[in-house]
């Protein structure tokens, strides 16, 4: 068997016809779940203890399912109760009620992982716990979730790939196609992996830099 | 209703493949990440960036595309490998990646300075490994080793997808027939639900026990 390089060339465009639908389903992915784990996050660490359960039972649920059977669940279910999703929708449905869980862990890690001084010593100097939280504990707790979140992003962007399951049609999806159609599945599935790595490292590059852009020097 | 105590003898069924397949994978996965994370921090420079490329590359492909190329690359490269094993075999590989990050960040966790201590009371490397190292280690380890058996849990069930008739590959085959997609993935879900749930319990049980002089 010869690895035919040159078929890179020819192989890239085909797939990079997907790479629209996987970054923005990515993109959309990633920038819901984070912004849905912050209402999943104040549930949990509500004071009101049916509040805080439900959300738990929430987190529980969604964490321990496969994100498969997620898409699966929502894509065909909403099908079959007269409001059919498309596949895109479905998936990034399941993404961001998977992920948002996911988030909203990460980001009670980061508010615990500030010392219990800080919003004291807020709060003696007369500010309201209220205020107390927003100007000291918050901004040091959102830089200690961008690593977390930065890797999970990286899940987000692999796990868009299942979404090619429900006939999205991103490039996991294309490699697929192409794979049935032409005999040169090797050279296909390498250049996908290529596509995957670079994505992911320009992500977590871009998110590194983050971190050191808000370091605190 | 109906339908799903219809189904439940072939879920029942994929259930047993789900349990084999996850139960060797988190087996095959921890082997692996143990060799891995011993490499990575005792291997020669060599053997360390052969496995540094390695995670890397593990931790930004899918791993649906790694078991695709599996699937189709390796019949042409007249390699026969049967399904059940071939899935197994890339599972276990793929995430002896991540075991070997929760192997090497235990082991790493472990200050210098219980070496030198342990050193200095006269113990032998093999020694200060077991039960100086280890013995701190595996507290660390336990909590991100069960998380990532519990992702290993859920991974299997891309397997369904190049054909192994596991609990959601039955699953998707009886709505297909029946067009009842809530019972039956809701049972499918359920099916994982409780695996997961189960082993994170499990695991906290075990971190109470373990830490119980600590």
């Amino acid at each position: 068997m010869a690895v035919d390089f040159t078929f890179l060339t020819r192989v890239a465009p085909a797939l990079a016809e997907g790479l629209t639908n996987t970054l923005t389903l990515a993109a959309a992915a990633i920038v819901l779940a984070a912004a849905w784990g912050v209402p999943v996050v104040m549930a949990l660490l509500s004071r009101y203890r049916t509040v805080s359960g439900l959300a738990q039972a929430y987190v529980e649920v969604v964490r321990n399912t496969p994100i498969l059977v997620l898409m699966f669940f929502i894509f065909f279910g909403s099908g079959f109760a007269g409001y059919p999703l498309s596949g895109f929708v479905a998936g990034l449905i399941a993404l961001v009620l998977q992920n948002g869980a996911y988030a909203a862990e990460i980001y009670r890690g980061g508010i615990r992982a500030v010392s219990q001084r800080m919003p004291e010593a807020g709060m003696a100097l007369g500010l309201t716990p209220r205020r107390s939280f927003g100007l000291i504990v918050l901004p040091i707790a959102l830089r200690n979730v961008i690593p977390p979140l930065s890797n999970q992003g990286v899940m987000v962007i692999k796990d868009t790939s299942i979404a090619a399951t429900i006939s999205v049609a991103e490039i996991t999806f294309k490699a697929r196609l192409l794979a049935d159609s032409t005999a040169a599945v090797f050279e296909i599935f390498f250049t996908l992996a290529l596509f995957y790595l670079a994505i992911t490292a320009i992500f977590s590059g871009a998110m590194r830099l983050l971190e050191w852009r808000v370091r605190i020097a | 209703m109906d339908v799903l105590f219809q189904a439940l003898p072939q879920l029942a069924k994929g259930t047993v493949t789900t349990l084999y397949l996850a139960a060797a994978s988190v087996v095959l996965s921890t082997v692996l990440g143990l060799v891995l994370a011993i490499l990575q921090l005792y291997g020669g420079i060599i053997l360390r960036a052969l496995v540094e490329i390695y995670l890397y590359i593990v931790r930004g492909v899918p791993l649906l595309v790694m078991l695709f190329t599996m699937y189709y690359a390796l019949p042409y490269a007249n390699i026969r490998i049967e399904p059940n094993s071939g899935g197994i075999v890339v599972i276990g590989a793929y995430f002896a990646a991540f075991m070997a990050e929760v192997f090497r960040g235990a082991v790493l966790s472990v200050p210098r300075g219980q070496w030198e201590a342990a050193r200095a009371v006269g113990l032998r490397t093999p020694r200060i490994l077991l039960d100086v190292v280890l013995a701190q280690a595996t507290r660390v380890a336990g909590p991100p080793y069960i998380n990532t058996c519990i992702m290993v849990v859920k991974g299997t069930s891309l397997v369904s997808i190049i054909g192994l008739m596991d609990v959601t590959y039955v699953g998707k085959q009886i709505v297909e027939r029946t067009l009842a997609p809530f019972e039956i993935f809701g049972a499918v879900a359920l099916v994982y639900f409780t695996l997961c749930f189960a082993l994170s319990r499990l695991g906290r049980y075990l971190e109470s026990r373990v830490n119980y002089a600590y």
